[in-house]
């Protein structure tokens, strides 16, 4: 009863060892696939949505931030909605990023060196050894920029994971034995405390795609059942936005009480990183804002 | 011929949350006694083994992790839940590695300890 969520540098390298795990152990796979199901939820087409999970706001023109924050959060409640299920490997879908404080959800990134990933893309696409480093070097840093710009997480950093693995130095066959041996640890046995965790990042996840259908720069916060959204605003729209987000976040099920702090700036010293975060200490927090972007992205 | 009472230490500087705990859980047919500091408990213990232990993590001198680590090297047969109000990811992995059979963070409701103890007094009734 546990969550595997596999990450790479190399899609190829994480959905083939994803399955690889997954057949191994019995489990389901959560990926790209919940696409298509939040697609017609944001009746958008599905490849816009592969494309925000890819392209931060400012390469991809077309997508205001806006709208990129908006279709994330529904990637994320939807993945957090079937992570619930436990028994699951996950890959693809951003999940290392947003899947925060959860103990029985191992995280797994699989590195190859840049060399070996240079000399692949170089014989894939028919170019030198100094274009398809050029072009490795290039993928990291993109990687890098939008996971920031994404979560405030820098996914190529090895700290954010449960278990680093080298394919230069591990063979794939040890590598899928290595991740079911970790999984079996006592520490990844899903507790109380890690099931409500996750079920409240998904409430909260939830609240805040709902929320920014119509709204933007939401943060929200959720334990069993009570939900406190951070929105900013100011003067005169603070009681009809306060109004507005109860209104469609009771709605959402699983919440039974809804606060709102309608704040001018909801990541500064008055909003929820100080006083809020102490008022509630170690409950789960979804969502970034363009603030955050700004702060990434500089 | 009815089945014996299981036996419950809960361990909590807090004294309200033994105030709390104690009548909820004889309600349900265990036999509780409650402990405000982790040598004491420990020192019952020796005195007469308990089947469930709930304990709190944060206490003076000997805190919930050591509670767990003496209590299970004397009978592995004990279920150790940890309670706390500092409930982390690592502190969580840091229990369960250590044999911890269940991790809940305070503030919690009766319920749901509840139903945590039964499935720990149906493992030690199989």
């Amino acid at each position: 009863m546990s969550i595997i969520i596999i990450s790479s540098d190399s899609r190829n390298v994480e959905e083939e060892m994803a399955k690889r795990v997954a057949d191994a152990k019995g489990f389901d796979i959560v990926d790209c696939r919940v696409l298509e199901d939040v697609a017609k939820d944001c009746n958008v087409d599905p490849g816009i949505l592969e494309k925000a999970l890819e392209n931060t706001p400012s390469i991809l023109k077309k997508m205001p931030q806006a709208r990129w924050r908006y279709y994330l959060s529904c990637i994320e409640a939807e993945v957090l909605e079937r992570l619930r299920r436990d028994n699951v490997v996950c890959w693809g879908v951003a999940a290392h990023l947003y899947v925060i404080g959860v103990s029985h959800a191992m995280k797994v990134r699989l590195i190859s060196g840049s060399a070996r990933r240079a000399a692949s893309i170089a014989e894939l696409q028919g170019t030198s050894m100094n274009i398809a480093r050029k072009w490795v070097d290039d993928e990291e840093k993109r990687r890098k920029k939008w996971s920031l710009s994404a979560y405030g997480i820098d996914e190529t950093s090895p700290s954010i994971y449960d278990l680093v693995i080298n394919l230069d130095q591990i063979d794939p066959d040890e590598a899928v034995g290595t991740i079911i041996e970790a999984v079996g640890y006592r520490k990844f046995r899903p507790v109380t405390y890690s099931v409500k965790c996750l079920s409240d990042l998904a409430i909260a996840a939830r609240v805040r795609a709902e929320l920014l259908r119509s709204m933007k720069d939401i943060r929200v916060q959720a334990r069993d059942g009570t939900v406190i959204v951070f929105v900013k605003g100011s003067g005169r729209e603070k009681v009809k936005k306060s109004r507005a987000i109860k209104e469609i976040a009771g709605k959402i099920d699983g919440v039974s009480f809804v606060e709102v702090h309608v704040k001018r700036n909801i990541t500064d010293a008055e909003g929820m990183e100080s006083p809020d975060r102490s008022r509630y200490p170690g409950w789960p927090v979804i969502g970034k804002t363009s603030h955050d972007v700004d702060k990434a992205a500089n | 011929m009815s089945e014996k009472k299981l036996r419950i230490m809960v361990i909590d500087d807090e004294n309200i949350v033994g105030k709390r705990l104690k009548p909820a859980l004889e309600k349900s047919g265990y036999l509780v006694e409650t402990f405000e500091d982790g040598e004491t408990a420990l020192a019952r213990y020796d005195e007469e083994p308990f089947d469930i232990v709930v304990t709190d993590i944060r206490m003076e001198k000997v805190d919930g992790i050591e509670v767990l680590e003496k209590i299970l090297a004397k009978s592995d047969r004990t279920k150790v839940i940890i309670i706390t109000g500092y409930a982390t990811v690592e502190v969580a992995r840091e229990a369960l590695s250590k044999g911890a059979f269940d991790f809940i963070a305070k503030p919690f409701k009766p319920d749901d300890l509840r139903t945590i103890i039964k499935r720990a007094a149906n493992e030690l009734r199989q």
